[in-house]
């Protein structure tokens, strides 16, 4: 039953990523295999290592975030109301909005006349608009922020339904035991939902490392990301062999990320 | 042939052996397979009903071109030309997967001459140099050469476009100010904009993409340089003039591309940028900023000069109707389209026996096109083409933009231009 | 005096129903919270509807207004009557909508023998399914959608789903061992032991269980196709998808056709996000686990 599943992905996807690997080792010029003249040429370019810091510090901004925002948008769907439904809807939307498109709305929202800088002048924070994209902290925080708004409606749905996985007879229990709000969530939902933050997380760190879109959109080039920078170094710059690298060290930095997340948070469970 | 393929299939079925005998069926379908996709394929060469055609429009273009251009050629060859819209930056993409299965169905494409080298280097055009002679003798050379790569003409040249600059009338008469003519007037501008309004309002595009690139071509050589060689004196007087000018232009060059400039100037962040001559449709027409006018830009101490840019058709290789797509790069080539394609979309000709009368509206903007396309320079044909590109964009990056020193930067992204030399 | 008084009053009032009291104001405040997360959720998209239907003067100014001043529906009617929306609607809502369905078809059953799986295991077997996803797409979309038009499937609803498939499943397969991890076995067995072969035991107890599981499942490989841009480009060229042709409107920078399109892309996710989302309830559970 496993078969077709396992086929499908790694049919289609196994040797165009192993090919793009050969790529990275392969010397542009002289097609000597295999090589690390590429790794060499990129690790020394000063921006790499601009791209690489970016990426770890929104990857990081970004989780804190989107994890943070979207178990309490969970939460707070769990609660019955009457707009319940209509909020779950509302809370899905941006999901559905194509990147490059969440990437307009972004830039009209974060340009330097763009809304927020206006609203800013409107309640007489500022008096000149502040250019967002300067570069810093002040654009990753943006970058972070933008990509939350289309991407949290992905952790809510995955919290969602570990927390409507939870039967109602273990609340009533717990109630009825005199657990406070506070100890009820700590004690009894947070580790129930455990293995849907687990997914959440994960999912959400290896699009967050890959994120190369929004930025170009917001940023242009000037600040640079890992994925940026192998995008640029093929589509730009029609380099094969230099995005290869770049690709392969984004493959592993998350491959480092995801194993470490779970045998120290994973190994728990086990045990458990 | 169909009714020999019917035969041998209803022989081996009367024929059961076994394995072998399912071997042998499964055989001789392939090949009855084969032989009848070559008969198909035989008929539409004979006579093709369709031409595919891949191009990038804003859409008043496309109901040009549907309305004004097609049916002509449609009529005469008895043909139905199906037009795709693609972006310059999707074509290489397009052609480059259908190449590589095999299965090009795509028979022309005007494509921006910014983006050639990597169509002809992976290998994905076709050699035109046999149909040189199909240029019409009236067209301007430059324009030719721009299709040329190691002495192979790849691209038949059919629209010129260069840049013009963009500004606001209103804000610069607000100050008092004129539309700079050389670098000084330039520098005070963009110094008196900020100052003024506390907020730099002149743009370069400077996302650091190839359209940096064509800035950075004119910047270059009207300071008598040459980018390709980027450590030469007159580039050095660029990038030191742009270093000084950077704190004074506008934090919107950073995401200007060739889309993002018109929106700049359309929301009034910016109040001089160059773009191409598109813009005029969507900064003026569509977004009513009468205001926004154009001009042909500013000459650096040496000379007057921008990169000439513009489309040009090529042929994939593999193509399915290729002589009928040599036909219709004829057709685009001939006086009467180019005329039609002047008039109506405000594209200047690429022949000089080519007029047209441009909506009132429009004559502004186009004598600014002209005006401009007197200083045009082709963009060099390198296949290392993006060597120079990705140098000048770090140069860019690191003297201009971190505005660290110069020289060194410029030195270093020299050296990896000719370390990249093929 | 008389205030004082009142206040001392409402005071003793206050404490007799200090819990009814503390209850409306924790309702109060959660109204709030969520009214304020629902605005952060659509002040972009409001922006975007507002650009759509204003005219130009609104928008292309240095401090445009936040409200709408001047409406039109000129730029949506200039999309709706160019025609060239339809077809890229239905193709991108065909395509979603079988992407959805196929996703669950093929990943449920892998999912579920995943999940069945020793935890050791288990984790090394899913990273494997998505370690294909953790490589930019940048390099890989082009060789996989060579094998695709190599097969004839270019500009066809099936080639793009296929395509789809690949980024959706490993996300699918993921989310629905989740589901299948929450069900407990005993229950499975029971059904055994009452009389249901294995097969009758998965039908009737572990997906009706799993619904919700598949639900979300459902939404987020819908939701993934339906924004998914770089094998479209690939793979279609004469039939576009919807968020192609809003793409087009904005690198060619027609900001109030591109605004539109964006505001019509949403109007699709709302339905199927609003149908769908009656099956995350855990009153599937709540009832099932009562079997």
């Amino acid at each position: 039953m496993i078969l077709p599943l396992i086929l499908f992905i790694l049919g289609f996807t196994l040797l165009p990523v192993l090919q793009c690997i050969f790529y990275s080792f392969q010397d542009r010029i002289t097609e000597e295999f295999p090589t690390l003249a590429n790794y060499r040429l990129i690790v020394g370019n000063p921006k790499f290592g601009d791209a690489l810091k970016n990426t770890l510090i929104v990857t990081a901004i970004g989780l804190t975030l989107e994890m943070g925002g979207g178990l309490l948008i969970a939460l707070l769907l769990t609660v019955s109301s009457k707009i319940k439904g209509l909020f779950r809807t509302i809370t899905m939307i941006p999901m559905g909005v194509p990147t490059i498109v969440s990437g307009v709305i972004m830039l009209y929202i974060f340009s330097s006349n763009g809304y927020f800088n206006e609203f800013l002048y409107r309640i007489g924070v500022i008096k000149l608009p502040i250019d967002w994209a300067q570069g810093g902290i002040r654009t990753l925080l943006m970058v972070a922020v933008a990509d939350m708004w289309k991407v949290t409606p992905l952790v809510v749905i995955l919290l969602l339904s570990g927390l409507e996985s939870i039967p109602a007879n273990i609340y009533e229990a717990s109630a009825m035991d005199g657990a406070s709000p506070y100890q009820h969530f700590f004690f009894i939902t947070l580790p129930l939902i455990k293995p849907f933050f687990t997914i959440a997380l994960i999912l959400r760190a290896i699009d967050a490392f890959r994120i190369f879109e929004l930025p170009m959109v917001l940023a242009g080039r000037n600040t640079m990301f890992l994925g940026t920078y192998a995008y640029s170094e093929y589509f730009d710059y029609n380099n094969i062999h230099s995005s290869g690298a770049a690709s392969t060290i984004l493959l592993i930095l998350i491959a480092i990320f995801v194993f470490s997340y779970v045998v120290t948070v994973g190994a728990k469970e086990v045990d458990e | 042939m169909g009714k020999v393929l019917l035969l041998t299939m209803i022989k081996g079925i009367k024929k059961p052996k076994g394995r072998m005998f399912l071997m042998k069926k499964a055989y001789r379908l392939l090949l009855g397979l084969v032989i009848l996709s070559l008969l198909v394929s035989c008929t539409t060469m004979a006579a093709p009903k369709s031409l595919k055609v891949i191009m990038g429009l804003a859409e008043e273009e496309w109901n040009v071109m549907r309305e004004h251009i097609f049916p002509a050629f449609e009529k005469e060859y008895n043909v139905k030309i199906e037009a795709y819209q693609t972006e310059a930056q999707d074509t290489e993409k397009i052609l480059e997967a259908r190449a590589k299965a095999n299965r090009m169905d795509i028979d022309l494409i005007s494509q921006d001459n910014m983006r050639l080298a990597t169509l002809v280097e992976r290998g994905l055009v076709e050699d035109l140099s046999e149909y040189r002679s199909l240029i019409p003798a009236t067209v301007i050379p430059a324009l030719v050469d721009v299709g040329e790569f190691g002495g192979k003409l790849y691209f038949l040249p059919y629209r010129p476009n260069i840049e013009i600059a963009f500004y606001n009338s209103l804000k610069f008469a607000q100050y008092g100010l004129k539309p700079p003519t050389n670098w000084d007037e330039l520098f005070n501008v963009a110094r008196t904009f900020k100052e003024k309004e506390g907020v730099a309002r002149v743009a370069i595009k400077a996302d650091l993409s190839p359209c940096t690139t064509v800035h950075l071509f004119d910047f270059c050589r009207s300071a008598g340089g040459d980018p390709v060689v980027l450590d030469d004196k007159g580039c050095f007087e660029a990038f030191v003039f742009l270093q000084k000018l950077w704190p004074y232009l506008s934090p919107d060059s950073k995401t200007a591309n060739w889309n993002f400039m018109n929106r700049h100037i359309a929301t009034e962040s910016v109040y001089l940028g160059q773009n191409w001559p598109f813009g005029m449709n969507v900064i003026v027409k569509d977004g009513g900023k009468k205001e926004v006018l154009a001009y042909q830009g500013w000459r650096g101490p040496v000379k007057e000069s921008h990169v000439l840019g513009g489309d040009v058709i090529g042929i994939p290789k593999g193509a399915p109707n290729k002589a009928l797509a040599i036909e219709f790069a004829k057709y685009l080539m001939s006086k009467e389209v180019q005329e039609k394609l002047a008039t109506y979309n405000g594209w200047p000709a690429v022949r000089s026996d080519a007029y047209g009368t441009v909506e009132e509206w429009q004559r502004p903007y186009f004598d600014a096109i002209n005006e401009a396309l007197k200083y045009a320079e082709a963009r060099p044909n390198l296949l290392y083409w993006d060597a120079v590109d990705k140098a000048l964009g770090e140069a860019f990056r690191e003297g201009v933009i971190e505005q660290k020193p110069v020289k060194p930067a410029l030195e270093k992204w020299a050296k990896f231009i000719r370390d990249n030399k093929r | 005096m008389k205030t004082a008084e009142k206040t001392g009053v409402v005071l003793a009032e206050k404490k007799v129903d200090q819990k009814k009291m503390r209850a409306k104001v924790k309702r109060v405040l959660l109204f709030l919270s969520i009214i304020a997360i629902i605005l952060l959720i659509l002040i972009p998209i409001y922006l975007l509807f507002k650009i759509s239907v204003s005219a130009s003067q609104d928008i292309l100014t240095q401090h445009p207004p936040f409200l709408i001043k001047n409406f039109t529906w000129k730029h949506w009617l200039k999309i709706l009557s160019a025609g060239q929306i339809w077809n890229p609607l239905w193709k991108s809502v065909i395509v979603a909508s079988m992407v959805a369905l196929l996703g669950i078809i093929i990943a449920a059953p892998g999912a579920y023998v995943i999940s069945r799986l020793p935890k050791k295991i288990k984790y090394g077997v899913l990273l494997a399914i998505f370690s294909t996803r953790m490589f930019p797409e940048v390099g890989i979309a082009l060789p996989i959608s060579v094998t695709f038009i190599k097969w004839g499937l270019l500009d066809t609803n099936l080639g793009l789903v296929l395509a789809h498939l690949i980024r959706v499943l490993p996300l699918m397969a993921w989310v629905l061992t989740g589901t299948f991890d929450t069900i407990p076995r005993d229950l499975e067995q029971s059904a055994v032991v009452d009389g249901c072969n294995k097969i009758q035991a998965l039908v009737k107890v572990v997906l009706p269980l799993s619904l919700a599981g598949l639900a979300a499942g459902a939404i987020l490989s819908w939701l993934e196709s339906w924004n998914e841009f770089t094998y479209a480009i690939y793979l279609c060229l004469a039939d576009t998808t919807l968020p192609i042709k809003t793409y087009y409107y904005i690198s060619r920078g027609n900001w109030f056709e591109s605004a539109a399109y964006a505001v019509f892309l949403t109007f699709p996710v709302m339905i199927i996000t609003f149908v769908l989302q009656n099956y995350l309830k855990s009153d599937y559970l709540s009832g099932a686990l009562k079997y």
